[in-house]
């Protein structure tokens, strides 16, 4: 790919600097080239060929967390984030892949069956490397992580396995598919089963496609387009075979993928462009369908304080803001506080916060001040990555505040059970109760 | 470029992790907000983070020793080019220095750092009630050090004036590297030349501001905004000076052509009347009272003289969306051309229908759309030319009809630049509104303080 394909879309920055309000990147940095029109001046110095395509280049474009923030304020309508990745992929085609990610992505998670054996085996040889503490675990070995870095460990069975492939809801009004999305698959299996059992309970029949793998976002985050558009290929071809009302993502990075990008990656592909199209229309985010259907039945009270953290790709991907809200709001009993800026950048970014985690500790560090400030006793936010990240800025600063998915919210006021809601399907088998 | 003993002095000043010296990032600094398109030859030698007065006066300092030039910056949101460096220069940024010291209720004034961004001090004072007015369109993420550079203006200065206004004092680091305190914390002061007024739009070749004392005043408790519309642009614009001269100060007086009318609602629909040729935007502020009075008197003038619709917002979210209007302006004609190059020649708000009219000649003569747009309360218009940087024969049109409106406003008793500054993009025109003997007194001034020519050379003096 030509760095003057990029042109038409460069010129239309003015350099006005409005990126520099809302990036969570320059406001720990400082400095040009880490906001948006920094970056997209260094795009426009690589088309000209004022600068070679270095390292330092790279490194540049590694410092984005795709929040999507620049291109929500742009005066110009400059979508920044799709521009930084743009230029990742011209990069890692002219440089080539840090042997690590080549392995990661092109070898690990392209290949379906080694990453499901790989992440299978994980939870036998995970206590070698990880710590546990109450809270989670922490590393032993720098492994790639940060040794102070909270990590969850991989779930000792996915949430796929032992799942059919269909479950029926008793008088059904609605039937979806669930893209489970790797992260809850492999790592919050309870976010799963709740969001299961709150469709089922709800009148909802769920099909669990088993040939579901990776959408991709981790390749073209790193800008392996190759293996991000073998993965969307593989995703589209899996759901198309599901007559649905609605493709439920649990994940607003998959879900904004599952909608957005693919119309991008196959818009010149004629097999494969009606199969993004007819995907794009059914994708819904969970709290988005529930929303829209209505819930059906009383909601059991709770008393409690709860604040919601908005995850960049639902609220800026897929535009979902109002609906988790709308839920939450709708229980009673619970108190619901407002964070300050709660649709700021968690700094989580997928692998961004495995390259850089000081600078992801910074941008975590100020959403936890924001979250300290409500008086919450627990989060709710709409995306496993954030939950991850939320909870590793909330053990740094040594709280009990628990981070939950919203479906895990739902599941406690629906199904009624009083269970904590984190750990409690991983630990009580008793509360394995899908049918 | 600058030599290994320089750079490592410089180096030793800050530490290294307030020095910038990569050439991706170093290029990054090539720029600023203004269309002067992005030139690799004028990429600094090092980019350098002072955190204090004294850090900023040793650079000078060395400056002055070795010879080198140095180009203050704060968030590089200015549209003139007033931070864009020569060759070889040394970028200096004054954003760590951004703390509000004090907030003094009782005497309504403030002391901050240069660093601090205008938003973020504006809401600290509104937070104890008290008020800092001038609001550039770059509020969000412009720093009050680049303000008081380029004494910034905004809408509201029709009836608050600028950022001139309500600079009392500064703390200033000279080109020969004296720190110097300027003004006095008092709302009168006669002592001596005024050098606060002298430094404030000084465009950073005078002195970097390193301390910064402004007068607030109560914040205003309730606002009101209402949309006059006119068949005609020029009724239009002849209203504006008819509302001041029938006693009214509206806090913001903003006029929008049909370009920009169309432009926004084809970007997002707000419900702008498309058959008009012009809307005035107007905000009263002052006692909640007061707000319909002002508001049915500046209607009813606005009808006197051709407007054949008043719509009133009913609450703060319409209002809101009348704004949000105003501000897509830039962003919905953007989708027309990717190029926006905004101009800010202003005249005496009599002059404006008449500067409209040679604006809207020129823009036929050159074969370019020209919408106009401006804070016509006070008379500054913003002439914004359409265009495409990657079409030459467009872009010398462009440069054509940028001179012609400059002579064609100065002409009206206008000058060359509102509230933008010169910077280098009006450089070459100044003695078009200064007189040569009148360029002459200010380069003299600069010379005087600047014996070296340290401080942002060919910047805003005629070069």
């Amino acid at each position: 790919m030509d760095w003057k394909d990029l042109e038409s879309d460069v010129v239309r920055c003015s350099r006005c600097g409005a990126c520099q309000q809302v990036c969570p990147i320059f406001r720990e940095m400082g400095t040009e080239a880490a906001a948006t029109r920094g970056k997209i001046s260094l795009i426009r110095s690589a088309i000209q060929g004022w600068v070679p395509d270095s390292a330092a280049l790279s490194e540049r474009m590694s410092l984005c967390l795709a929040c999507k923030a620049c291109a929500a304020n742009c005066p110009s309508g400059v979508k920044g984030d799709q521009l930084v990745l743009a230029a990742r992929q011209r990069l890692v085609e002219r440089r080539g892949l840090p042997l690590i990610k080549r392995l990661a992505l092109r070898f690990f998670l392209r290949n379906r069956w080694i990453f499901r054996t790989g992440m299978k085996l994980g939870p036998l040889g995970q206590r070698l490397v990880l710590r546990r503490i109450p809270q989670g675990s922490l590393p032993r070995l720098p492994m790639g992580l940060d040794r102070r870095r909270l990590v969850p460990e991989l779930a000792a069975s996915p949430l796929r396995e032992g799942l059919p492939e269909c479950i029926e809801a008793a008088e059904a009004r609605g039937r979806v598919a669930l893209f489970t999305g790797c992260m809850v698959n492999h790592i919050y299996p309870e976010i799963g089963k709740a969001a299961i059992e709150v469709l089922l309970n709800q009148g909802i029949s769920v099909l669990i496609p088993p040939d579901q793998h990776c959408c991709g976002l981790p390749a073209h985050a790193n800008g392996d387009g190759d293996t991000a558009r073998e993965l969307g290929r593989a995703t589209l071809e899996t759901f198309q075979r599901y007559p649905v009302d609605a493709v439920i993502t649990l994940c607003g990075s998959c879900g904004s993928t599952l909608r957005h990008e693919y119309l991008e990656w196959f818009a010149s592909d004629p097999a494969l462009r009606p199969l993004a199209q007819s995907l794009a229309a059914k994708v819904q985010d969970f709290a988005q369908y529930l929303a829209n259907i209505g819930l059906r039945g009383a909601l059991a009270p709770l008393d409690a304080r709860v604040t919601y953290h908005d995850s960049c790709h639902l609220a800026r991907g897929m535009g979902v803001t109002r609906e988790p809200r709308e839920l939450i709001r709708a229980i009673p009993d619970l108190v619901f506080q407002e964070m300050e800026t709660p649709a700021r950048c968690c700094g989580a970014a997928g692998s961004f916060s495995l390259a850089h985690y000081d600078l992801t500790r910074k941008i975590n560090a100020r959403k936890t001040e924001d979250i300290l400030a409500t008086g919450a006793s627990t989060v709710i936010t709409g995306c496993p990555g954030c939950i991850m990240q939320l909870k590793d800025g909330l053990y740094q600063q040594n709280t009990k505040i628990d981070v939950i998915h919203l479906a895990q919210l739902l599941r406690q006021v629906i199904i009624r059970n009083p269970i904590p809601p984190t750990l409690a399907l991983n630990s009580d088998p008793e509360t394995r109760v899908l049918p | 470029m600058l030599n290994t003993e320089t750079r490592q002095a410089l180096i030793r000043i800050l530490g290294p992790e307030h020095v910038l010296e990569t050439p991706e990032d170093l290029l990054c600094y090539a720029y600023d907000a203004s269309p002067i398109p992005m030139d690799p030859s004028r990429m600094p030698s090092l980019v350098v983070f002072p955190g204090s007065a004294e850090e900023v006066s040793q650079i000078v300092l060395l400056a002055n020793e070795k010879g080198f030039a140095i180009c203050p910056r704060g968030a590089g949101s200015n549209v003139s080019g007033g931070s864009i460096p020569d060759r070889d220069a040394v970028v200096m940024v004054l954003s760590r220095m951004n703390r509000i010291l004090t907030i003094d209720q009782l005497n309504m004034t403030a002391d901050l750092e240069p660093g601090v961004i205008t938003e973020q001090f504006q809401n600290a004072v509104e937070k104890v009630g008290l008020f800092y007015p001038p609001d550039p369109s770059s509020k969000g993420f412009s720093t009050m050090g680049g303000n008081v550079a380029e004494c910034a203006g905004g809408p509201r200065g029709a009836k608050y004036g600028v950022t001139r206004d309500y600079v009392l004092a500064l703390e200033v680091v000279m080109p020969t590297g004296e720190i110097v305190h300027t003004g006095a914390r008092t709302m009168k002061s006669v002592a001596g030349l005024d050098l606060t007024r002298l430094l404030v739009g000084s465009e950073g070749t005078l002195g970097i501001i390193t301390r910064i004392t402004v007068r607030l005043l109560a914040l205003p408790p309730a606002k009101k905004t209402l949309m006059a519309i006119f068949p005609d642009l020029e009724k239009a614009s002849e209203t504006v000076a008819r509302i001041f001269t029938g006693g009214m100060v509206p806090t913001t007086l903003e006029l929008l052509d049909k370009t920009f009318i169309n432009a926004i609602e084809d970007y997002r629909q707000i419900g702008l009347p498309r058959d008009a040729e012009a809307i005035l935007l107007i905000e009263v502020d002052g006692e909640a009272e007061s707000l319909d009075r002002q508001a049915d008197r500046i209607a009813e003038i606005c009808r006197q003289h051709g407007a054949t619709r008043i719509q009133v917002a009913k609450d703060a979210a319409e209002a809101e969306e009348l704004w949000i209007a105003r501000r897509s302006a830039f962003a919905s004609v953007s989708r027309i051309k990717p190029s926006i190059i905004g101009e800010d020649a202003t005249v005496p708000r009599a002059a404006i229908p008449q500067a409209i009219r040679e604006v809207q000649a020129i823009a036929a003569r050159h074969r370019l759309t020209i919408g106009v747009l401006g804070h016509a309360g006070d008379g500054n218009l913003h002439p914004t030319i359409l265009a495409d940087e990657r079409d030459p024969d467009e872009m010398r049109r462009v440069e054509l009809a940028v001179e012609e409106i400059f002579r064609a406003l100065l002409a009206l008793g206008g000058t060359l630049s509102g509230e933008h500054g010169i910077g280098r993009m009006k450089s070459p025109f100044l003695n078009l509104e200064t007189g040569k003997a009148g360029l002459e007194v200010m380069r003299r001034i600069k010379q005087a303080l600047d014996p070296k020519n340290i401080l942002n050379p060919a910047i805003g003096l005629g070069d």
